[in-house]
């Protein structure tokens, strides 16, 4: 099953752990307690977190800590990024296109309209 | 074909030029292999059909001679003030390709183009977002900027400050 950063954070649930634990660490049961769904249901999206690489559990002694890993959420604006410089670059160049079409046209006397 | 769900992004930009010659630099293949393709890349127009439905396949090539497609399929034309495409990397034959930058995300971009003119300049807007996405992928865009709480200060702020700048 594809499992990535956009999946992850889609659901409102996911998105409510990984607000809880983005500052500080916290007890497994202490994030799962803070749900009215089922601890499985929780856990589950802790999985679900975990394969997209934006949550790790660690133990300390016999508590199971979760802690974010919010580097990956970078891959959303990403998408925005590429699509802002890819068109922000095309345009200059049609800027650039143009004012030589323009000049051109001008010498030879040809007027567009 | 699903219309976009998502929040759409906007990029604008004024032209000294009138709205009939932007319009028909954008939309003949004449034209497009002028300007269309990244800088150094050798830019080769395969179509253009420019009708609803019809298909611009174009190949940019690298200066090591990598060959990279993509293709508009066009929705909708009004000239010389509106064109609706969708856009999307591609093969040789013009099927659609995932991005090689970033293979999950999206497949397709709705874009709208509209030019207005005034006083002999031209304002280009274009209006972009994924389309025939996942639901996964929508409810991302969709929930994103409302969802900048407290807890992601740092990764979150700067997503929302950026976004907050280009989509308006």
């Amino acid at each position: 099953m594809r499992r990535d950063v956009f999946q992850a954070i889609a659901d409102p649930t996911r998105r409510e752990i990984l607000n809880m634990i983005a500052h500080e660490s916290l007890n497994v049961n202490s994030v799962a307690g803070h749900f009215d769904v089922s601890r499985a249901a929780i856990y589950k999206h802790m999985k679900i977190l975990t394969e997209c690489g934006l949550l790790v559990v660690t133990q300390q002694g016999r508590e199971r800590y979760c802690e974010a890993k919010l580097d990956r959420l970078s891959e959303v604006s990403d998408w925005i990024e590429q699509y802002r410089k890819f068109w922000e670059d095309r345009l200059d160049a049609l800027d650039s296109y143009l004012m030589e079409l323009q000049a051109k046209n001008k010498k030879k006397g040809k007027v567009h309209k | 074909m699903s219309k976009t769900d998502l929040n759409e992004i906007v990029i604008s930009r004024e032209f000294n030029a009138p709205r009939e010659l932007v319009f028909k630099v954008f939309t003949e293949a004449e034209h497009m292999a002028h300007w269309w393709g990244p800088k150094g890349f050798a830019m080769e127009v395969a179509r253009l059909d420019l009708r609803p439905g019809g298909l611009f396949l174009y190949c940019m090539r690298s200066p090591n001679g990598q060959a990279m497609w993509g293709r508009f399929v066009y929705h909708e034309i009004v000239a010389p003030e509106r064109v609706v495409f969708v856009n999307s990397f591609s093969d040789e034959q013009g099927g659609i390709t995932p991005n090689p930058w970033l293979p999950n995300y999206p497949l397709e971009v709705l874009n709208t183009l509209t030019l207005t003119e005034q006083d002999g300049k031209t304002t280009f807007t274009l209006k972009g977002g994924p389309i025939n996405a996942t639901e996964e992928q929508i409810n991302v865009f969709n929930s994103i900027r409302p969802n900048m709480e407290q807890g992601f200060k740092g990764t979150f702020d700067q997503l929302d400050e950026y976004l907050a700048k280009i989509i308006s």
